[in-house]
């Protein structure tokens, strides 16, 4: 057993129990400090210190993050086990916040984010700083928007736009992927030949080439979206379809005498549909970065609509003197991307059988 | 063998192909009309009749079709349809010189970040510092590339003293650990001198060579214009900084692969009797290991090259660099000016299948155990 312990690595994913190499005790005294800690820190770095060095206060409440990260989990792992995954499930926690706010945005009390007619008038200051506190926790930029309002909206944009282009692509590559895998031959080929083509181009080169002859609405912006990942997905369903295909429980109903109608849709479907899903959050995520990379170079969604990329690009003239307007979309972004990720990882672990092959 | 390479050949023909379609029919997709949307609605007769003529619209589809393919192959790729209308090879060839000396920096910077990380990571597999540097990885995946040009204009540019510092700070860390190190072996047994002797060494070199770099902090440029006098030390200093952003996603991608695959070659008979024979660490990691495991990253690396294209767009517009990604977007997009977007995006796309191809081939070459592979 000794033995067992010390070649494992220390991964987590051990067969059987698994020690939480700290005690209870020690495991209760990280929550408790960290909690206090990391609160107070967060408190006094963001809402006492106003009038202090913004560097000092970064640092401290990034401090208070680390703090309060180590109290959960801690905090995880004695109610859970040692094996809580505390990064798996803030990742969740993070999609469901920006899920949620994007799609009640309207609901939300958040300061005007779109019209810029409408703070001219209305005395909201312009380029604010951000404090939590006030109507414009993450400030306001040049036009007096909501820097907030702004991320939340751009949320919705940048979800409504690459769960659409996802759904596309999956049904779309999906069933061309099916087709080709379950018929090989000639057609599958040619389709070969298809998506090396679509793959041919850079991802982004095709994006600017569709940018550049299209009317730049959310709608195209989801279907050039769609086009980029489709090819992905005739590999991934192409792929799945002829590892299925090979397995008893088809030939099985091939010798039961099966219509090939009812063997696609009966058998290899429903098997080859979840690792196929499994792979929609990191291509959510990629389409984001997509998404936002266009609008950021001026080629995607235009104002008044924000987006982080189109937030961003316009708060790069003078970040030098106000970074709030690149970092507060720039971390929005990241945070969502990297949850994404991680949610995305750990899907392709539990669903998709063949994922080292890739 | 060369059947192999043969076939590989022929199947590219098929792809080139239908790129070349997909570009040149690029223009068809645009609603209404081509001329109409780049000029405007005021412009002259004249001036709608000069676009078409450019664009070539005026014959029927096919023949438009095979005059622009038979001039792209002798390298005539149209003229810009704006003033004063030069021609778009001549265009390319003048900017493709910073793309591929942005782009060769980046990956040359990626892989020797990402062997150094890689090889370190699997041999403290499990250990803290494997768990920090997977993570960091993780999280350098999920920068875009835009948001990392962003921020290392505003850490290195506009708040140069930050990273100097944290540069100072880790540098201290690590000197004080192979001190530390080298000061224990010394404790425990002053005699065995090859124990301690390199540790000691190291520590000395190390801890002269960051200082070096702290004392010659170099002066970042905001912009990394470019002119084709400057010493190769200007070059690379203004280059530093995009392609360092350009690399970062690159060195997330490669360390995560390098290390996976060294960690399978570090459990192989010939290290083991490597390391029976009582070799030093760094000769079983570099001599032994390092090359086995690197197959995946040569293949990954050209998979990557079309991200990294994507890249060089972006980080050439935040730069101001005059690439092929500015002259693609800056010229070619947002002008409308379309016979530039098709001349760009078809360079860069069989230049794309090319190096796949090419790496795809010479792949065969580096690794026996795939030659009988199937194609």
């Amino acid at each position: 057993m000794a033995a067992d312990t010390s070649l494992a690595p220390d991964t987590g994913y051990v067969a059987g129990e698994v020690v939480d190499p700290l005690s209870h005790a020690n495991r209760l005294m990280r929550v408790t400090i960290g909690l206090i800690g990391g609160v107070a820190a967060i408190i006094v770095g963001l809402m006492v210190l106003t009038d202090v060095n913004a560097g000092y206060r970064v640092l401290l409440t990034v401090g208070g993050l680390v703090l309060l990260f180590l109290a959960i989990d801690s905090a995880g792992k004695l109610i859970r086990g040692p094996l809580f995954e505390t990064g798996l499930w803030l990742s969740v926690v993070w999609v469901a916040i920006v899920g949620l706010s994007a799609a009640f945005a309207d609901f939300l009390p958040i300061s005007e984010a779109k019209d810029a007619s409408a703070t001219i008038f209305d005395g909201t200051p312009t380029l604010k700083r951000p404090d939590l506190l006030s109507a414009h926790p993450l400030g306001t930029d040049r036009q007096a928007l909501d820097v907030l309002g702004g991320i939340i909206y751009g949320a919705r944009v940048s979800l409504q736009v690459s769960v659409l282009a996802v759904a596309i692509g999956i049904l779309v590559g999906g069933t061309i992927g099916v087709i080709a895998g379950f018929f090989r031959g000639r057609l599958d080929t040619g389709v070969g030949v298809l998506t090396d083509s679509m793959l041919a181009f850079p991802p982004l080169i095709l994006l600017l080439a569709l940018a550049s002859v299209m009317d730049r609405s959310p709608r195209n912006m989801a279907i050039a979206l769609a086009i980029l990942g489709i090819p992905t997905y005739i590999r991934l369903a192409r792929v799945n379809t002829m590892v299925f295909a090979e397995r008893e429980f088809v030939l099985a109903s091939r010798a039961m005498g099966s219509s090939r109608r009812r063997i696609i849709f009966k058998e290899l479907v429903p098997n080859v549909a979840l690792p196929i899903f499994s792979y929609a959050f990191i291509i959510i995520a990629v389409l984001i970065v997509a998404e936002a990379s266009l609008s950021f170079l001026g080629l995607g969604i235009q104002r008044p609509d924000p987006t982080w990329g189109n937030m961003i690009a316009a708060g790069q003239d003078d970040f030098d003197r106000h970074p709030h307007l690149v970092f507060a979309p720039g971390i929005a972004m990241f945070l969502t991307v990297f949850a994404l990720n991680r949610v995305g990882e750990k899907a392709r672990e539990l669903w998709d059988p063949r994922q080292a092959n890739l | 063998m060369l059947r192999v390479i043969g076939l590989k050949l022929v199947r590219l023909v098929p792809v080139l192909f239908l790129v070349s379609l997909a570009t040149f029919f690029l223009i068809d997709l645009i609603p209404g009309d081509p001329a109409v949307n780049m000029l405007g609605a005021d412009a002259t007769r004249e001036e709608y009749e000069a676009v078409n003529k450019l664009l070539g619209l005026d014959k029927p589809i096919t023949d438009r079709y095979v005059d622009w393919l038979s001039n792209a192959v002798v390298g005539d790729l149209g003229h810009s349809l704006r003033l004063p209308n030069e021609p778009v090879s001549d265009l390319l060839q003048r900017s493709v010189g910073p793309t591929l000396r942005l782009s060769a920096m980046a990956l040359g910077m990626a892989f020797v970040i990402a062997i150094f990380l890689g090889v370190w990571s699997a041999q403290a597999a499990g250990t803290r510092v494997d768990r920090l540097v997977s993570g960091t990885m993780f999280g350098f995946i999920s920068v875009p590339t835009f948001l990392a040009g962003l921020l290392f204009i505003f850490f290195f540019v506009f708040r140069e003293s930050i990273p100097r510092w944290l540069w100072l700070i880790g540098v201290g860390l690590i000197v004080l650990r192979l001190a530390y190190l080298a000061i224990s072996r010394l404790a425990e047994d002053s005699a065995d001198v090859s124990g301690w002797l390199g540790y000691a060494i190291a520590t000395f070199v190390v801890a002269g060579l960051l200082f070096w770099v702290f004392v010659q902090w170099p002066d970042f440029p905001r912009t990394a214009s470019h002119r084709y006098d400057d010493n190769w030390r200007e070059q690379i200093r203004s280059l530093f900084l995009p392609a360092l952003a350009l690399a970062l996603s690159e060195i997330a991608v490669f360390t995560r692969l390098l290390r996976a695959d060294m960690l399978s070659t570090l459990q192989e008979q010939f290290v083991l009797s490597s390391r029976a024979k009582g070799m030093p660490v760094w000769r079983i990691l570099f001599r032994d290991a390092l090359r086995p495991s690197s197959f995946s990253l040569i293949t990954v690396a050209g998979i990557t090259l079309g991200r990294l294209i994507g890249g060089t767009v972006i980080i050439e517009t935040i730069f101001g660099l005059e690439g092929l990604g500015k002259l693609i977007v800056g010229t070619g997009v947002i002008p409308k000016n379309y016979t530039i977007v098709q001349g760009g995006v078809l360079v860069l796309a069989v230049g794309y299948v090319l190096l796949n191809a090419i790496i795809d081939i010479s792949y065969q070459y580096l690794d026996p155990r795939i030659r009988r592979g199937r194609v």
